[in-house]
């Protein structure tokens, strides 16, 4: 039975568009909107397409945009379709990343007729949901600095943190999260920044070390060596920070619990005494 | 934009045409070209032409890469047909981008109302002070008002064939929707 969601509808103001972000009401998740049509009509799509093939050679910067618009068998014009320039080419591969996680899990779910995540809970399925989306990033890790400064640009943020609020809660929604009390806003908002978190730690174990290089010689090597370990270490760090919030969470709740009672017993008390409250 | 293809992309093929209805703009637009550094060349050309119908003015279909045009297309006695025209002169992947006066977007009604009020009252006026021309400001004020705004601008501009921008904005509104800039792109098929 598919739950509802109980959200409160969101205000249309007759804003001016200029930069808007994707404006489809919705920054959640919802049953009733599953089809909704591609955020990306057929243009946009071939040509975003091809110029994040040449991302990793070129960068997210208006020659990838160029290069993909030929290679599509468009005009360098055709680029005109992006105001936003290379921002729309970060956006394009955010969303497309979001968007390929369901396929994911139920890649990982039907592998082993269900095994992998059966008897499991929701944090299992949201740590490989976590762990899936970092690893989309791995074609394109050693430009993903150039995005972020890109994505920190103020006509670009409000966006991308928007990116961001929907990727968490894909995350949530895919892992079977069905609460709906405030640990809703609170699940998300920790999922965003131990995603975000662990994505800058991969960001940055990534870029091979110039003194390293130089000792060894060998960059080829030494750059496939630096990936594996790091790859790992990010995997330690995601458990790590997940672990954290768990014992945070756990601490807090606990904080709250005993304040709760020590608050109730003081009050019962001055009652006893005779005080009126 | 022949400097900018120039001097930013050090292109020096790219040439433009500049198409007119009426030849006594077109002589303006040529005397000012000669004092600038393109005159002379071959890159520059004026054409008489009536937008609703370049066939007549030689055009081809498919043989040009950008269509633009800037407070123009509110003055056609029917943009539709210009639309359609654009989209048969550009080449697939071609842009066409139309910079024209809209309606004003923000959330006040009152806003518009003033903007609408100085546009009748007090922009003829000026004319008249300044150019001695009530007439013309007029029917600025009159040809602003009649021209549709930006959402249904943009259905028109989708129902001649032009695939507009669904990820991002599909128009960019400047002085908070006074001006809106609309861009189309000519799809592939």
């Amino acid at each position: 039975m598919p739950i509802t969601r109980v959200c409160t509808p969101r205000l249309r103001l007759l804003t001016s568009v200029r930069y808007c972000p994707i404006s489809r009401g919705r920054p959640y998740h919802s049953y009733e909107h599953e089809s909704d049509p591609p955020p990306f009509n057929a243009t946009e799509e071939a040509v975003l397409a091809a110029a994040l093939r040449q991302v990793p050679e070129h960068g997210f910067t208006d020659a990838s945009l160029s290069l993909g618009a030929r290679e599509a068998g468009y005009l360098d014009i055709t680029v005109n379709l992006f105001p936003r320039g290379s921002f729309d080419l970060v956006n394009y591969h955010l969303v497309t990343r979001r968007l390929a996680l369901k396929k994911a899990l139920d890649a990982q779910a039907a592998k082993d007729d269900g095994g992998s995540f059966k008897g499991q809970g929701v944090g299992t399925k949201v740590k490989f949901l976590t762990l899936e989306r970092l690893m989309a990033n791995r074609p394109i890790i050693h430009r993903w600095q150039e995005a972020l400064a890109i994505m920190a640009q103020p006509s670009c943020i409000s966006t991308s943190i928007a990116e961001l609020a929907r990727l968490s809660d894909e995350i949530w929604i895919l892992a079977g999260d069905a609460g709906v009390d405030s640990s809703w806003y609170t699940k998300r908002a920790s999922l965003s920044v131990i995603y975000s978190s662990t994505g800058e730690n991969l960001a940055h174990c990534t870029a091979p070390k110039p003194e390293a290089m130089l000792m060894s010689g060998l960059l080829e090597l030494f750059m496939t060596q630096d990936q594996s370990t790091d790859f790992a270490d990010t995997q330690k760090f995601l458990d790590r920070r997940l672990e954290d919030v768990r014992i945070v969470g756990s601490g807090i709740s606990n904080l709250k619990g005993y304040l709760d009672f020590t608050a109730h017993s003081f009050i019962n008390v001055l009652r006893s005494k005779g005080v009126r409250i | 934009m022949l400097d900018h293809a120039t001097d930013v992309h050090g292109d020096g093929e790219t040439s433009v045409v500049v198409a007119d209805i009426n030849a006594d703009m077109l002589a303006e637009g040529r005397k000012r070209a000669r004092a600038s550094r393109h005159g002379a060349g071959a890159r520059l050309a004026f054409v008489e032409a009536n937008a609703q119908d370049l066939r007549a003015a030689g055009m081809a279909d498919a043989s040009f890469d950008l269509y633009t045009v800037a407070f123009g297309i509110r003055n056609f006695t029917d943009p539709a047909p210009a639309l359609r025209e654009a989209f048969r002169v550009l080449k697939p992947g071609g842009v066409f981008a139309c910079l024209e006066f809209s309606k004003i977007s923000a959330p006040l009604p009152l806003l518009r109302t003033l903007y609408t009020s100085w546009n009748f009252a007090v922009i003829p006026l000026l004319g008249q002070l300044v150019a001695g021309d009530r007439d013309s400001y007029r029917y600025l004020a009159e040809s602003i008002e009649r021209f549709p705004d930006q959402r249904t601008f943009g259905d028109m501009i989708k129902a001649a064939g032009f695939v507009v921008p669904r990820s991002g904005p599909a128009w960019e509104d400047l002085s908070g929707g006074i001006v809106a800039i609309h861009k189309g792109i000519k799809p592939l098929e």
